[in-house]
């Protein structure tokens, strides 16, 4: 009886993803990733597309600063154990309204270099494209191991202003984040 | 009671959980302040103060829920749990309330009335008119670099490249330009003249601008460099042969960078809290409901906590009570506190005390009557006499053992009836128990009265004496009746009486007897001789009468002096059957007559002195034989029976004869009582006398139709 009861429930939560499923379409997406050995290093190319909703791009309007984080991950693929983290970097860019001279203003926290453009479009162009980014030294894998690289975005609720936190957290147009994009490292 | 000393007091964990509440809210509420450290925790903090309010609301929903199940079950104190609970939550709940009625109403005021129409136009009028001042710069930057550009347009189209470089660096200097750079018309770089000498490379206009001066002929823009300052970038098409273009780089002075720095800051942060706004009220209404929320559930929890506390010693005095009623004398409740409560307890501690005191000693005293009760009811079941028990309407309460072995009515049928329902059953018993019931009804003092009836062992002397009971009211409750068999005692008294007599006859009766036959026989011979034939005739016949009458007169006299002295001389352990078959076998040429002997296998053994038990047999068969004139059946069973916790020896004689009157059957065993022509009527009184002196009983056999029947029972060996 309880494991009937158990399994009916089970169910039901089955169905109730299946049903919500098509509203967690992802704002914003990795659309291509790769990994090439430049001299010594693998350096990252990515193209990412960011697609503000109403509420967010009122916040950026209003002043609010995004700060957007893109997570790359490599890891060694083990028969018997759990994937073994080699490299891990996260890239972290602030995007600011600024009234004043009517410009959007992006940072890139890793470098500190700033970049100003008059239209959000471009602002988000700059973001969009990342090209040459340095993760790791060739010695950090061997030749003979499987190794697979993710990269995924996400909008860091945390630094949001506090009030609006608690919003951020309950209210689905908030949730701002890409999938985890999975490829094949190529030696 | 181990677990007791390790397990902290409650009052400390409540002091415990409120810390550690007020410690998250307190976080909470700063982590709300902007430029607080905590401010990072926030989400967290606000998760764990969530989780708080769940897990005290579970704790809380629990304790109803329990409350709840006791109510359910009337559990004792639930009630009054239950009337205190309510009686917090409402006292606490409506002023609570109220607080938080009023406090969000504050809060909601005070939010909006940081923003009004006049802060909302000034911010943006400060905004505008910074844009408008630096905007003004800009085209006063550009007038400068356009007119640059027609001395640069004159001067190139006379003077060659390296020299046009230094003039670059005159008119640079001339208008304040931190650098200049010209392009040519592929965007390469011509000449740059810059203020700081190390900028090898000037710095680079983007597509954008590219775009807009070869669409306008002109470009400005303002935008921040590294340092925080502003920088204006101005370009413009220098108007020459081949078309080529000059950026001018002007920084914008400290001084007017701060003010719209400053301007902008606050700008950008009064929008922010205006889009904010909504977010703000929200996240301080809920701060304010967190905070009320779980102090409300932590104080209904410990209400609940102090609450089962106080109603502890309630709930044990109810359970206590409960019990007490149902018959537990010996309840000892705890003593928790020394307060009023306690105090209670330990009075009723005391009441059960004395109550099961009291109730051991009634119990005891219960016991002792009843072992009293049981020790009267032993002796009056043992004792020989008969002791009847009578009600009111004179049916029998109680009667012991020897009641039943006197009437010989099994005792369970004579309780609860009356003398007279008794006698129906039993004919022989009517007559005494009328009399008895006579008395019962109409004596108010103790009367005593003699009986007999016919029992199955005879004839049954009975002396009653009754007393008839008053309550202490003086109304007649009933009577007490004692019943004793005196039938051997009357027997011992006749029996010694006709010794007496017989012992007396033999004395005074037998020593004339020899002179009288004597005398007799001398007057025969000496007169005989002298008379003639007549008178000798007479003489002889007279003499010879004499003679027989006092011979008759001696054995008479014999029969009493044998009646009279003691039977029992030589005791021997008798074989009876074979005593019989001897007994018999005198018998055995009697012609007509038949015999039959029946015994068991048993023992058949009796103590005795053997003449007097063959002069028992002698003197039964005799009468027998006499009965059935010397023709017919006489029968004799034999068998071992017991009465009385002892073993008898039970001879049955029977005879097929005119059997014995009915009149005759009561005094058939008393001297001088028979039915024949002849003989002296002592036969079977000495019978009787001998069997009685070897402890035995002999009567008749009343039950038998057909002739006469005697039984005997002597004690067996």
């Amino acid at each position: 009886m309880l494991v009937l009861a158990s399994r009916r429930s089970c169910l039901q939560v089955i169905f109730l993803l299946l049903w919500l499923c098509p509203l967690i379409a992802y704002a914003v997406e990795v659309k291509h990733a790769e990994m090439a050995l430049v001299g010594q290093a693998f350096v990252l190319s990515a193209d990412l597309d960011y697609q503000l909703n109403g509420k967010a791009k009122a916040a950026l309007q209003s002043g609010v600063p995004l700060y957007w984080d893109i997570k790359i991950k490599v890891e060694q693929q083990r028969e018997y154990l759990w994937d073994k983290t080699i490299a891990e970097k996260t890239i972290r860019f602030r995007v600011q309204y600024n009234a004043l001279l009517n410009v959007y203003r992006v940072r890139n926290e890793n470098s500190g270099n700033s970049y100003s453009f008059s239209t959000l479009a471009a602002a988000l162009n700059l973001m969009s494209t990342l090209r040459n980014y340095s993760i790791m030294a060739v010695d950090a894998i061997q030749p003979d191991k499987n190794y697979m690289a993710a990269i995924k975005i996400k909008l860091d609720r945390d630094a949001l202003p506090l009030p609006l936190r608690p919003v951020a957290y309950t209210d689905s147009q908030w949730y701002l984040f890409s999938d985890w994009y999975v490829w094949p490292l190529k030696k | 009671m181990a677990f007791e000393k390790i397990k902290p007091p409650v009052s400390l964990s409540i002091v415990i959980l409120f810390g550690l509440i007020m410690l998250s809210l307190q976080l909470m509420s700063s982590s709300t302040q902007a430029s607080s450290e905590l401010s990072a925790m926030y989400s967290w903090l606000l998760l764990a103060n969530v989780l708080g309010s769940v897990v005290l609301l579970g704790l809380v929903g629990a304790n109803i829920y329990s409350l709840l199940r006791e109510l359910k079950k009337r559990a004792a104190g639930s009630r009054l749990t239950t009337r205190m609970v309510s009686l917090f939550v409402v006292l606490s709940l409506v002023p609570a309330a109220i607080v938080f009625y009023f406090s969000m109403q504050f809060l909601h005021q005070g939010i909006d009335s940081w923003f009004n129409v006049e802060i909302d136009r000034a911010m943006e009028d400060a905004l505008e008119l910074s844009q408008a001042s630096l905007e003004q710069r800009m085209r006063w930057n550009l007038k400068q670099t356009q007119q640059l550009a027609e001395k640069l347009q004159s001067a190139e189209e006379n003077l060659p490249e390296s020299v046009v470089a230094l003039e670059l660096e005159t008119l640079r200097e001339n208008v304040n330009a931190s650098e200049i750079t010209l392009f040519s018309r592929q965007g390469r770089i011509i000449v740059s003249s810059s203020s700081n000498p190390s900028d090898i490379l000037p710095s680079l206009p983007d597509e954008n601008v590219w775009l807009q001066v070869r669409k306008n002929g002109e470009f400005m823009s303002m935008s921040p460099v590294r340092d925080d300052s502003l920088m204006v970038r101005v370009m413009v098409t220098v108007k020459t042969d081949e078309e080529q273009y000059l950026q001018a780089l002007f920084r914008v002075p400290v001084r007017i960078t701060d003010l719209a720095d400053s301007v902008e800051f606050a700008f950008a942060r009064y929008q922010e809290m205006h889009f904010l706004r909504d977010s703000l009220k929200l996240s301080f209404s809920l701060v304010l409901s967190l905070v009320l929320l779980m102090s409300l559930l932590a104080a209904i929890w410990v209400a609940f906590i102090s609450i089962r506390n106080i109603v502890a010693p309630v709930k044990e005095l109810v359970k206590g009570t409960q019990a007490v009623a149902s018959g537990q004398y010996d309840q000892q409740l705890p003593v928790i506190a020394q307060d009023d409560l306690g105090f209670l307890v330990e009075s009723f501690n005391d009441m059960t005390h004395r109550l099961s005191l009291a109730r051991d000693e009634t119990r005891m005293a219960g016991l002792e009557v009843e072992n009293q009760r049981a020790y009267l009811e032993t002796i009056l079941a043992n004792l020989t006499a008969g002791v009847i028990s009578f009600d009111a309407q004179y049916r029998v309460r109680t009667a012991n053992q020897a009641a039943y072995r006197i009437f010989h009515i099994p005792v369970s049928h004579i309780i609860g009836q009356t003398f007279l329902e008794i006698a129906e059953g039993y004919s022989e018993l009517v007559e005494p128990l009328k009399a008895v019931q006579r008395f019962l009804e109409q004596t108010d003092d103790i009367w005593q009265h003699r009986l007999a009836f016919l029992g199955p062992n005879g004839r049954q002397e009975l002396l009653c004496r009754g007393t008839p009971l008053f309550s202490q009211e003086g109304v007649r409750v009933g009577a007490v009746v004692v019943f004793d068999d005196v039938t051997d005692l009357i027997q011992a008294q006749k029996n010694a009486a006709w010794g007496e007599v017989a012992r007396r006859l033999a004395h005074e009766i037998k020593n004339p007897l020899t002179p009288i036959q004597l005398s007799a026989e001398r007057l025969r011979h000496k007169l005989t001789a002298k008379l003639d034939a007549g008178d000798v005739d007479i003489l002889q016949r007279s003499t010879q009468t004499i003679v027989q009458q006092v011979e008759a007169m001696k054995e008479m006299v014999d029969d009493f002096s044998e009646y009279a002295k003691p039977s029992k001389k030589q005791a021997v352990d008798i074989n009876l059957p074979q005593l019989i078959q001897e007994v018999l076998a005198l018998y055995a040429l009697q012609s007509g007559t038949r015999f039959k002997l029946s015994h068991e296998d048993a023992q058949l053994t009796v103590n005795g002195d053997p003449v007097s038990i063959r002069q028992i047999l002698h003197n039964l068969i005799k009468n027998a034989l006499e009965a059935i004139d010397g023709k017919g059946l006489i029968e004799i069973n034999l068998k071992r029976v017991q009465k009385n916790n002892a073993d008898f020896i039970e001879i049955a004689l029977y005879d097929d004869g005119p059997g014995i009157k009915e009149e005759q059957i009561e005094k058939i065993f008393e001297p001088y009582v028979t039915t024949k022509a002849r003989g002296t009527g002592l036969g079977l009184a000495i019978v009787k006398k001998i069997i009685e002196e070897h402890g035995g009983a002999i009567w008749v056999d009343i039950n038998r139709k057909l002739g006469a029947g005697f039984i005997i029972q002597l004690p067996a060996v």
